[in-house]
This record gives C-alpha cells, structure tokens and sequence, in this order.
C-alpha cells in the first residue's frame, strides 16, 4: 500500500529488518562466472558487452589510468544493472538514494584528485589557471576554479540521484494520472498510457546512460589526473 | 604419547612385542584411508545446451506435467487465473500507479524480448563459434605445417639415399683430372728431354761441318799454295793441248 508518492523510495524493510545490503548486493548474483572457454549465451553476451565497454573506455588512459580498468567497469556494471533492475515493479533502486551515490562519488573522485596532487603537483594545481587569462582576473578564476573541483563530487551524486529519481517519480505520476483517468474517460487513459509507455522508453535509455556518464566522467578526472 | 609409554612398557613385558613397538605410531597413520573419491576435475562435465522448458517464460513445463495427471490440460491455467482474480478481488494485490507502470515496463521488456530475442541468441553463438574456429584453425595449421614438415622430412630422407651418385661423379671429374694433369706433365718432360737432346745434337753438326768446312779450306789452300808457278804453267799447257786433241776428234766424228 503506498501512502504517498515517496514510500518507494524509502528504506526497504522485510518484517522489520533493514535489507538493503542484500539488495545493493543482488544485481552481483546477475552475472555468472565461469572458467570455461564457450559459455552459454548468457556469459558469452555479457563478456561480450565488458569487453566492448571495457576497450572504448580505457582506450584513452595511459598504464597508470589503466589500473583503474577493475574499478570502473565493476562501477559501470552495477550502476547500469540497479538501474534497470529499479525499472521492474515494485523494486528499489538504491541509485535512488542520496547516500549510495556520494558514497561512490566522492571516493573515486577523491582518489583522483589525490593521485594526481600527489604525482604530477604541478599539473595538478595548474588545472587552476586556465590558458590565457587576463593577470587581473586570476584571483577571482582561481577561486572559481577551486569551487567547480570541489563541486565535482556533488554534481557526480546529486545528477545521477536526480535523474533516476526523477525518472521514477515521474512514472509514478503518470501511471497515477491513467488509474485516475481509467474510470472518467477510457481514451484519455489509453493517450495518458501511452505517454507512460514512452516515458518507460526513455527511463531505459536514461538508466544506461546514467551509468555510463558516471563513470565517464570519473574516467576523464583519472585521466587529468595521471 | 601415552600410547607410546604403553607400547614400550608392552614391549618390555612381553619381547615378541618389540617389533611392534617400532612400528607403533606409524601404523596408527597408516591404518586410515585417506582419498577415497575422485577429486579430479578434468574433463569437465560439459554444459545443458538448451535451458529447461518454460511456458510464459516463467513456470516450468514440469508444472504442467506435474497437474497433468489430476487436473488434464486446462487444470494450470484455471489455477493461474483463479489466483489472479483472487488476488484482485480480495485487494491482496492493489492496483495502483505502479500496476500501469508495471505493465507499460513489462510489456516493453516482452515486446523487445520476442522481437530481438533470437537475433540476439544468434549474435551469441556466432561469437562462441568464431572463438572456436579459430582455435580450429590454429590447430589445423599446426598440424599442416607439421605434416609439411614431415613430407620434406621425407623428401630430403629420399635424397640422401642418392647421394653416392653425386660422389661417384665426383670421384670420377677428380680421377679424370688427375690423369690429365699427369699426361700434361708427361708430355712436357718429354719435350723438354727432346730439347736437350735436339740441342746437344745441333751442336755436334754444327761442330762437324765446322770442321769439314775449315778442313776443306785448309786442303784447298795448302794445294793452291802447293801449286807452283811452273807446276801451273805446265798443267795449263797440258789441258790446251788435251782440249785440242779433244777438239779435233769432236770434229772428225760426225753428228749422228
């Protein structure tokens, strides 16, 4: 029974107890291993789409910015399958959640910055300064550019919580305004489910591209940063 | 530990026992059967092709087997249905936002599933048999160029076993450039013995005629000077009237 239009989003409970490990841990059960050489069709597509993701990604990164490969593929793979899996009814998506995307957000980000003060300090700081910037201007560019690194983590978390939120929020809506509608006028409903069939299009789309902007911009601070 | 006090204390008390003792906790080890099974886990058992049977891609076909016999053909979907409308009518399931949600996400999922479903499992074999074929192919290449080498192998064994031809041949180009060689070397001995000879001999004519030569001036000298000038003028007289003689029979005999 849901009372308002938030209890989605709240914490999953099961007679009492929180279980919200299990279900961050779940889409993991989605991807079986094996150490064959020909699996069935299953594990032949998903090593199939790793692969692919895998060498588009790090094409880009020098060896150093490789070692992350593990890290960001494991962080690809399981915003995109909590995101499609929130899709389903009755789920909940823990990307939903404020807390769970900081928590990936500011340590990577964080690993970053740190490893790129730490090896190349010099690049680093002069990401500051942009190229050719008037001499009376750099306190000030200074100051902003300090404040857009510091924000990156923010804008990491809050965009990915935002869209899929809203995403969700906004098929809750709908699907309320056809209930709603059902038992006024029929063909209202039908115009009003089939904006919900589009907008269900879309939450697809935008559940994979979610993931992969996340961690394509993680990627991009790595590779300012080694 | 006790037990080794007690075997040595056994041992004492009877010495047929001695032996054993030796061998006392060392037999206890070998006493147990360690690995029995077959832990081994090559080859590995190889994987189910297709997946089970499923109707509405959610219940299993064993199910439907499984009522077949109390309940016929119809007796699964009369129970799916009554538990549907069970559900709806006592609002254990409640239809909400989320029911339309649900069945617009749902419906996509199917619609996508039955339309790109098989090429999609097709793509996935394609890929399994293009890693296969190309460990085939590698181990047919290995084997063709094993096998190419096992026909030069042969080939060159083939060869070898004619090889005396080209000795023989060769002993005979060197036997035969032997003897020209000696020939040669005969031949020019010879000519240069002749040289020698032919030399010495020219030398020995040309002495000899040397000698005539200077044997004959010196005889024709010592006359011309033996010949005095009386001498001379007798013989001379001599020889006019010897021609006159001659002269006047020439002239009485007629030509005939």
């Amino acid at each position: 029974m849901n009372e308002n239009l938030f209890t989605s989003f709240s914490t999953p409970t099961l007679m009492g107890l929180p279980i919200i490990i299990m279900i961050i841990a779940f889409p993991a059960l989605l991807y079986p291993t094996s150490n064959r050489l020909i699996s069935n069709r299953i594990r032949t597509l998903q090593q199939y789409l790793i692969n692919l993701i895998l060498k588009q990604m790090m094409a880009i990164h020098s060896p150093k910015g490789r070692t992350w490969s593990l890290m960001l593929m494991s962080l690809i793979i399981f915003i995109a399958s909590t995101n499609l899996l929130g899709l389903l009814p009755h789920t909940f998506t823990p990307t939903t959640q404020l807390s769970i995307n900081l928590g990936l957000a500011i340590p990577l980000w964080a690993g970053a910055v740190i490893l790129g003060f730490r090896y190349k300090f010099k690049t680093s700081v002069s990401h500051f300064l942009p190229q050719g910037t008037p001499i009376l201007l750099i306190p000030m560019l200074i100051i902003i550019e300090t404040i857009s690194l510091f924000i990156q983590p923010m804008a990491l978390a809050v965009r990915l919580t935002a869209n899929i939120t809203a995403g969700h929020l906004l098929m809750h809506l709908i699907g309320a305004a056809t209930l709603a509608l059902f038992s006024i006028s029929t063909s209202t409903a039908l115009i009003t489910f089939i904006i919900l069939l589009l907008l269900t299009m879309l939450e697809f789309a935008v559940a994979l591209i979610q993931a992969y902007v996340f961690t394509l911009l993680v990627s991009l601070y790595l590779h300012d940063n080694t | 530990m006790l037990s080794r006090v007690v075997l040595s204390a056994a041992a004492t008390a009877a010495p047929a026992l001695k032996n054993a003792a030796l061998l006392g906790p060392g037999a206890l080890q070998t006493a147990r059967i360690f690995h029995t099974g077959q832990p081994s886990l090559a080859p590995v058992p190889p994987l189910p092709e297709y997946g089970g049977k499923v109707r509405f891609g959610l219940i299993p076909e064993e199910f439907f087997q499984f009522l077949y016999p109390k309940t016929g053909v119809t007796g699964p979907y009369m129970l799916g249905t009554g538990l549907i409308l069970y559900f709806l009518s006592k609002e254990i399931y409640v239809v909400t936002a989320e029911t339309f949600s649900s069945i617009a996400t749902i419906g996509l999922l199917i619609y996508g599933i039955k339309k790109y479903g098989p090429s999609v499992a097709e793509f996935a074999d394609k890929l399994n048999e293009d890693k296969l074929a190309k460990l085939e192919e590698a181990k047919q290449a290995s084997i063709k160029s094993i096998q190419d080498a096992i026909d030069m192998e042969k080939a060159q064994q083939a060869l070898v076993q004619k090889r005396h031809y080209l000795f023989d041949v060769q002993r005979n180009n060197i036997a035969m450039a032997l003897e020209v060689t000696y020939r040669e070397r005969l031949h020019r001995v010879y000519r240069e013995v002749k040289n020698r000879l032919d030399y010495h001999i020219s030398v020995q004519n040309v002495t000899r005629r040397k000698e005539q030569e200077h044997m004959i001036n010196w005889v024709e000298k010592s006359v011309v000077q033996s010949i005095s000038a009386q001498q001379e003028k007798e013989t001379i007289a001599k020889c006019i009237q010897d021609l006159k003689l001659l002269a006047k029979k020439a002239q009485a005999q007629p030509v005939m």
